[in-house]
């Protein structure tokens, strides 16, 4: 890993049946999950890591379960601008969770205590979500994860006065 | 017998094989062929894809071996499961916290293990331990103190 070096992609390349449509919408929402970049129609990409090639295999092995096709591939963009672009794509797609993330705390912290106990459990459970497919340490996650903590310090604060 | 996974392996395989050695063959031999293609002849595969013991139905390999070797009616094993399936998948079908502590630790076992069969020897232990207080939870309704 690292910038300086050519960075790998996992690329899913895949096709399902139209019908049943359950198949086919179960395997957008793991993508979706996982933070893919979509480059086509049934072609998507993570950067390369065991843990991203391991998630993709088994998203193609759902995939061949219910009667499609499946072919998962390394490779990497030729030229440093369709890469520049894909990134903040996905950047941009994170950066909007963090910031609704963020937007939650801040309109949570008149709230009353209980209220914000309940907002800081979940809001944190989302940060969590949103880091696993945040690939580039986009800065809004610190913004957002500090908008989370300061109500959870609020409160925490007031219990020990 | 002989028995094949993936090298790196991770929390999925590191429970399979606590599974298999304890519950089905307590003198298995674990092999890590990079490609499925150069798995030894009558080894057999287990969370590799496009075979039996891998990722089906939603399930994670544990939680297909569990069924493959008819110990799913062990609740210990079950909840064992569901723990590793959220460790693994993530994808939030079970409340498993322990899932969390569990990949950080087992990726970071990795991180500093020699070989597989060195990550295998601690993941055992941390398996036997994790059955082992999942049992007693279910007996008491409560953790072991």
């Amino acid at each position: 890993m690292g910038m300086s070096q050519a960075e790998d992609w996992v690329l899913l390349a895949y096709r399902l049946p139209r019908v049943p449509s359950t198949p086919r919408s179960a395997v957008w929402r793991k993508l979706k999950r996982l933070g893919v970049a979509q480059l086509g129609d049934g072609l998507v990409a993570l950067p390369a890591d065991p843990r991203t090639r391991e998630q993709l295999e088994w998203v193609a092995e759902e995939v061949t379960d219910h009667g499609g096709e499946a072919t998962l591939w390394l490779g990497r963009p030729l030229d440093a601008n369709t890469r520049s672009a894909v990134v903040s794509r996905m950047t941009a797609a994170v950066a909007a969770e963090y910031d609704a993330v963020a937007a939650e705390a801040a309109a949570v912290r008149t709230a009353d205590a209980a209220a914000r106990r309940r907002a800081v459990a979940r809001l944190r459970r989302e940060l969590h979500r949103i880091a696993a497919r945040d690939f580039f340490t986009c800065p809004q996650r610190e913004t957002a994860r500090d908008a989370v903590e300061y109500l959870a310090a609020a409160d925490t604060a007031g219990a020990h006065t | 017998m002989k028995w094949a996974t993936r090298p790196g392996v991770h929390v999925d395989r590191a429970a399979c094989a606590w599974l298999i050695r304890r519950f089905v063959d307590p003198d298995a031999e674990f092999v890590f062929p990079a490609d499925p293609a150069t798995i030894p002849p009558g080894a057999t595969p287990f969370d590799m894809r496009g075979t039996p013991l891998g990722h089906h139905q939603g399930r994670c390999s544990f939680e297909t071996a569990l069924e493959a070797f008819g110990l799913d009616a062990d609740p210990a094993l079950e909840e064992i499961g569901h723990i590793v399936h959220e460790a693994d998948l993530a994808d939030e079908r079970y409340d498993a916290p322990a899932a969390v502590g569990l990949d950080v630790l087992i990726r970071g076992l990795t991180l500093t293990s020699d070989s597989d069969h060195d990550t295998l020897a601690v993941t055992g232990r941390l398996f036997d331990g994790l059955y082992e207080h999942t049992r007693r939870q279910l007996i008491t309704g409560r953790p072991p103190a």
